[in-house]
């Protein structure tokens, strides 16, 4: 399979630093997560790795050299920004963009059929993909980003924009791809399925990498002291507890780091005293998000309102 | 230079070009709608516009007056009555008495104008015309003729001449024009290529334009919904833009292909006969150098619809800068639709050199007359490396510009782009 490694990219646009010395390794076999708020440099990142962008330094490799046509051939890319021809049918889409990749003949045809009888899609073969749904035209354009087989698989926010099925649907299809030991890399600013699915993770702000490796490791880090609380009620005397050290309150769950590990039980004792009502209570336990916030200070949702950019 | 996946591109651009309505209509209405045109403007031509014109031929003597009123009297378009001309004699002293007294006609309907014959027109033939609209040309050129003709009559009448030494008199010069070429016997010329040149020169206008526009519509569709970053995970942007340019080019061709296929058939076959004054002096060498001509001319200006194409992600923006390029074809056919009045004029001829117009000025001038060989050799090899340049900064141009959505970008910016490595 082969490894890929992201080394000192920088990418300048108009003097903005859009990714900044950014390295990381994808390991084999590996689920591998980019996470960050939008406009952080996740697009760009994955752009340079597809060549669509060419790095101003730093660079791609794949198996210690630069990662050439021959990757890219072995590469299955979605785009943040979804797009196909409007007026080309379904299955010609698919073993056009299939073509483009060095896949012809009938065997990548049974391929296609194959796939779009498993997206429930193989009676609308010969629509036009203008006739298709928002969601069918994902699935579409996933199928494509698939069909040759690629042993890497690079997805720019696939769950963006899907609906509960569809986002199952995709979450099966990539823990599948795993278990056939294709290496799926995917950027997000939706840290449950990053929590959820990925076994590394680097972590984006401003175009820096902030954090980065296995994510098991890094929670078991980050947990260390502390407690996550879902509850219902006044939480606000926390912050005045002496053994606290730290309060992220993200209003039906809160996250509290404790001077020390002997100072959990405290917590919960408080907690009771003040009326709080607790639906769960964990120590030594911590949510991406969390660290996320922690990291970064500022809740990303408040950022994801502020409509799309370019990431 | 192309790779593999160029071929791809260039296969899906046939495939959606050569099948689509827009070209299997434009390719058999474009030749209908020029038919429609000259056969229109042959319908101006001979249409009477000064039909129902009255006119009033006064002289100072009868005998003036019957020398002229047999001549006008003869011409068809007074017999068949779209003309019609009375004569009067006036022996006033002064002809502006007789006009004044007329004025009431010649202000209302009665009379479009009074042509006045002194008798001093014997020996300096000056006429004077009295209208509303005094410097009415038409009328000049339909009256000239029979009261010349009644003039050099009159005047010759007493001196004892033979009527054939009149009769030359009244004849006026003819010409019949020769084309003379390097390599061909001298033949007399008629319309044949002239039309053709035309037709040539519209033909590639029309092509150009159509073919240069689809180009650009799928640039910026392509653009605007994204599929173009798929493409370049995949592709390399120049054999991107390699595949679709050769795709476009290879439609274009063909449908030019199409349209001379009844001149080929003309000229290499007696299978139609053109009347003689239409017949077409060419051979099928100028036909394929007209055709390679045209592939050259669509590889440079489609590169330039590209570029235009890929720095914009909307129709609207693309409409307002594509103009430059438009000038770039238009002048020049503008400079080749005026040439048949005089192919070998120095604009036609400089214009038949300079970058972008040589494409389309020269093959309507070799056309209509003989070029020498170095001259077409010359123009050629300005051609390709104009081409070459075009595609180049072309080239770079959409690279960078393909993949920049949002805000439009300023010429200044556009400028940068060709810096820009990779």
């Amino acid at each position: 399979m082969g490894v890929l490694e992201v080394k000192n990219l920088r990418k300048n646009f108009d003097g903005v630093k859009a990714v900044d010395d950014v390295s990381f390794i994808v390991p084999e076999g590996a689920i591998y997560g980019l996470i960050g708020r939008n406009g952080a440099g996740k697009t760009t990142i994955l752009r340079m790795i597809m060549n669509v962008f060419m790095p101003d330094s730093g660079e791609v490799l794949f198996n210690g050299d630069p990662a050439g046509e021959q990757f890219r051939e072995r590469t299955g890319y979605l785009p943040e920004e979804r797009g196909m021809y409007k007026k080309l049918k379904v299955l010609e889409t698919i073993l056009f963009f299939a073509e483009l990749k060095g896949k012809t003949g009938k065997a990548v045809e049974n391929e296609a059929i194959r796939f779009l009888k498993e997206f429930d899609l193989y009676d609308r073969r010969n629509s036009k993909i203008q006739e298709l749904s928002k969601g069918n035209q994902q699935k579409i354009q996933f199928i494509s980003t698939i069909i040759h087989d690629p042993d890497f698989i690079i997805l720019d926010e696939p769950f963006s924009g899907l609906d509960p099925i569809n986002t199952n649907l995709l979450k099966n299809i990539i823990l599948e791809m795993k278990r056939r030991g294709k290496v799926i890399i995917f950027s997000t600013h939706l840290m449950e399925f990053a929590e959820k699915m990925c076994d590394h993770i680097t972590l984006i702000e401003k175009g820096k990498v902030i954090l980065s490796g296995n994510l098991s490791e890094i929670k078991t880090r980050f947990a260390l002291r502390n407690i996550t609380v879902a509850y219902d009620g006044d939480v606000s005397f926390l912050k005045n507890e002496p053994y606290v050290e730290h309060v992220e309150d993200f209003g039906k769950s809160i996250g509290i780091k404790v001077t020390d590990n002997k100072y959990v039980q405290d917590v919960l004792k408080s907690l009771l005293a003040h009326d709080v009502t607790i639906h769960s209570f964990m120590s030594n336990e911590i949510t991406l998000h969390e660290i996320f916030v922690s990291l970064c200070g500022k809740d990303d949702v408040e950022v994801e309102i502020g409509g799309k950019s370019n990431g | 230079m192309a790779s593999n996946k160029t071929l791809v591109i260039l296969k899906r651009e046939l495939k959606s070009r050569l099948l689509s309505k827009a070209f299997i209509i434009m390719t058999l209405l474009i030749p209908v709608f020029l038919l429609g045109i000259f056969a229109f403007q042959n319908f101006l031509l001979s249409y009477e516009s000064d039909s129902g014109t009255k006119l009033l031929v006064l002289t100072r003597s009868e005998t003036m007056q019957n020398f002229v009123s047999k001549e006008i009297d003869s011409l068809v378009f007074v017999k068949n009555g779209y003309y019609k001309v009375l004569f009067d004699v006036t022996h006033a002293t002064s002809v502006e008495q007789y006009i004044t007294n007329r004025k009431p006609d010649l202000l209302g309907a009665n009379l479009t104008g009074i042509i006045f014959i002194p008798d001093s027109a014997l020996t300096n033939k000056k006429l004077k015309y009295y209208s509303t609209n005094p410097n009415n040309n038409t009328i000049f050129e339909k009256m000239r003729s029979p009261i010349n003709r009644a003039l050099v009559e009159m005047y010759f009448k007493d001196k004892q001449l033979k009527p054939e030494e009149i009769s030359f008199a009244r004849t006026n010069v003819d010409f019949e024009g020769f084309r003379v070429s390097k390599d061909e016997k001298i033949e007399s010329e008629g319309y044949g290529n002239m039309i053709a040149s035309f037709l040539f020169t519209f033909f590639l206008y029309f092509s150009l334009i159509m073919i240069g526009t689809m180009l650009m519509r799928s640039v910026v569709e392509e653009k605007a919904s994204k599929i173009v970053e798929v493409l370049l995970s995949s592709i390399k942007a120049s054999d991107l833009m390699i595949g679709k340019i050769l795709g476009a080019a290879i439609t274009g061709l063909l449908q030019m292909a199409i349209w001379m296929i009844p001149v080929v058939i003309l000229i290499s076959t007696s299978w139609f006969t053109l009347p003689q004054d239409f017949a077409l002096k060419m051979d099928v060498s100028l036909i394929l150098y007209f055709l390679y001509n045209y592939f050259v001319s669509l590889i440079t200006f489609l590169g330039l619809f590209a570029a235009i194409g890929g720095m914009f992600d909307n129709d609207q923006d693309t409409q307002s800068a594509i103009w430059p390029v438009m000038m770039l074809i238009m002048i020049p056919f503008f400079i080749a639709i005026t040439m048949p009045n005089n192919p070998d004029n120095a604009i036609a001829h400089i214009a038949s050199f300079i970058p972008f117009a040589s494409l389309i000025v020269m093959p309507a001038r070799m056309t209509l007359i003989s070029v020498p060989g170095w001259q077409v050799f010359l123009s050629s090899v300005i051609n390709i490396m104009v081409m070459l340049v075009v595609f180049f900064v072309s080239g770079k141009i959409y690279r960078v510009g393909i993949l920049m959505t949002g805000k439009k970008p300023s010429w200044g910016e556009i400028a940068k782009w060709l810096k820009y490595k990779g």
